[in-house]
């Protein structure tokens, strides 16, 4: 058995290995068209992820993370819009932004079960959502902000890309290690069977706060750093359909693993440029998509994957 | 700030929540009684706006045309519920919350398209019925009649919705399967076909409050998702499954929606929602609803 976790070990880092390659080459081989879809694939990941903490770790489902996104987006884009801070400062206050409305929606909703917390969570993103639509004085109402100023050394493509990668990367690493701690498996334990992790000792409520606020961080990041990419932020971040978006991705891959958000983030994007291309119907055939994943092929493609591949490898686990 | 004014926001706010009641409680009810969140039914919604304005174009020459669009609309509603109900809804009854989110969520996505595809991007509005144009004039008071009809049919349609619940054979059912399915089953009563004539029901109910909201606003893209919230506030406000609080709620909502336009316009669209959190404050399961503990 030892031997099989340290092949496995072993494997894995050599997984990793060969993916940090292929991200650290790739700008050196494709063009930027390519570069730009690869960073909105990963800052889609990362919000998945993000929401995945909740979803496919605490089994809670939440409606509204697109109201964290556009939080940490809009603080970060209008800072720099209206010239009032250097880019870091803006930056971290993004984040703070993010974190902070995480903890004051997180008060609220971790009192309520189920349905409750879904649309109190949608509730709080949709104020966001009416404030940065409306408020046309400030943030620029249907029409968002355009051309927001980033770093200057942050303008070629290439520099974009290693920088969007390596905090979002970063932040995805951050997530696996808090998924793989003690901490993240009493999550695990509490999505299975709440009165049975309650019995051993694990603090219901307190567990969900703290993966609720490291939740709606990690999505803020994830509006930041599209706003870097795209020069812009608008009033579509705090949709109704973002939120869905990042749920269906969660699904797509398969959420019980932990690159289930993120295969299904650039599967789908991928998807989505290709089919794009050829008719304009796209929600068509994604409500069609989204149906008949959910009816017939639950585990998303990650679980289906490694059920595959685990009946070849171990025949018969002992 | 005269007293006419007030009365006049107060009408106008009723009528509102009113309409806002008919689309709940569908909601409610499917919510309820099916433990299943229905995302579609904003677009169940649209499409019985969109039903009763063709159906309004078509049967133009007809006399009482409004009223038979109406109908129309209700049903057109009610059988497009029955479809998404058995094709899509009947597969994931016993799945997790998240899969039956998803999936009518996944509805409202082709409906959405399906919809642009026939009715395209454009908005539609209809005038009022010959009978309720124009005020009415009322100790003294001048009042629009169409208000005061949809808060009076609103009011009727609670109280045929009490008694139907209540009172009769099927209401029965429908309590029964609220609190015990498999109990139900056991009985002899065919649950499955019951979950598809509530599910019925509640898209009957919101067809008919699209219908009678066109002459006021309109017909078009972007109304799905407004309704749907509004909905989910209502349901927040009022408690899960509980007819009396959806009543109760989409009447607080009206009512603060036209005082909010009245005194500080700028954030009336947030006031919902505020209305909402302060709620959620002091009573998390809402006005009527059953307290509910997570732990």
């Amino acid at each position: 058995m030892s031997m099989i976790i340290e092949n496995k070990k072993v494997s894995s880092l050599w997984l990793i290995g060969i993916i940090v390659a292929i991200i650290f080459l790739l700008p050196f081989v494709v063009g930027d068209n390519w570069l730009s879809l690869m960073m909105e694939m990963i800052i889609l990941a990362l919000a998945a992820s993000a929401l995945n903490l909740l979803l496919g770790d605490c089994g809670i489902v939440s409606f509204g993370h697109a109201g964290f996104f556009a939080v940490g987006a809009y603080t970060f884009g209008l800072l720099l819009y209206y010239h009032i801070s250097p880019f870091w400062v803006a930056f971290i206050s993004g984040i703070l932004a993010a974190t902070l409305f995480a903890v004051i929606v997180g008060w609220f909703v971790i009192r309520l079960v189920e349905i409750y917390f879904a649309l109190l969570c949608l509730a709080f993103s949709q104020i966001i959502w009416v404030i940065v639509g409306t408020w046309y004085s400030v943030t620029g109402g249907d029409d968002g902000l355009n051309g927001i100023p980033v770093l200057s050394s942050l303008y070629p493509v290439k520099n974009c890309y290693y920088f969007v990668f390596t905090v979002a990367g970063l932040c995805l690493v951050l997530l696996y290690l808090i998924r793989e701690s003690p901490f993240g498996r009493s999550l695990h334990a509490l999505r299975d069977n709440r009165t049975r992790a309650q019995a051993i000792g694990v603090n219901i409520k307190k567990h969900i706060y703290i993966a609720f606020i490291i939740s709606g961080f990690c999505c803020g990041i994830a509006g930041i750093l599209l706003v870097v990419l795209l020069h812009g932020a608008f009033p579509g971040y705090a949709g109704f359909i973002k939120s869905g978006e990042f749920l269906f991705v969660c699904l797509l891959g398969g959420m019980y693993n932990f690159a289930g958000p993120i295969a299904g983030a650039f599967l789908y994007l991928f998807l989505h440029h290709i089919i794009t291309r050829y008719t304009e119907y796209w929600p068509l055939i994604l409500g069609f998509g989204i149906v008949l994943i959910a009816i017939f092929f639950r585990g998303g493609i990650v679980g289906f994957a490694i059920r595959k591949i685990s009946y070849f490898s171990i025949q018969k686990p002992e | 700030m005269t007293l006419d004014t007030i009365i006049l926001q107060i009408v106008s706010g009723l009528s509102e929540g009113m309409v806002c009641f008919l689309c709940a409680t569908g909601l409610t009810l499917i919510l309820g009684s099916l433990k299943v969140l229905n995302i579609a039914h904003g677009s169940i919604y649209m499409v019985g706006a969109y039903l009763f304005f063709t159906c309004n174009r078509f049967l133009a020459n007809i006399p009482g045309h409004f009223y038979i669009s109406i109908f129309l609309a209700i049903i057109g509603a009610a059988i497009l519920g029955g479809i998404i109900e058995i094709l899509v809804v009947r597969p994931i009854y016993k799945l997790k919350d998240i899969y039956q989110y998803i999936t009518t969520f996944g509805v409202t996505f082709i409906m959405m398209d399906l919809m642009k595809i026939i009715w395209g991007g454009s908005y539609y509005t209809i005038n009022y019925p010959v009978f309720l144009q124009g005020p009415i004039h009322l100790s003294g008071f001048i009042l629009p009649k169409y208000n005061l009809a949809l808060i009076i049919l609103g009011f009727i349609v609670f109280i045929a919705m009490y008694l139907f619940i209540n009172k009769s054979h099927f209401g029965l059912v429908i309590r029964g399967i609220t609190a015990d399915r498999t109990m139900m089953s056991m009985l002899g009563t065919d649950v499955p076909w019951a979950y598809t004539l509530v599910f019925m029901m509640g898209c009957a109910l919101v067809g008919l409050g699209a219908a009678i909201i066109v002459p006021i606003t309109a017909a078009g893209p972007g109304m799905d998702v407004m309704v749907l919230i509004k909905g989910f506030i209502v349901i927040v406000i009022g408690g899960f499954g509980s007819l009396g609080g959806a009543l109760l709620a989409s009447i607080i909502i009206g009512l603060a929606n036209a005082f909010g336009i009245l005194f500080i316009p700028k954030v009336a669209a947030g006031f919902p929602f505020f209305v909402m959190v302060i709620l959620l404050i002091f009573r998390p399961w809402g006005l009527l609803g059953k307290p509910i503990k997570l732990d």
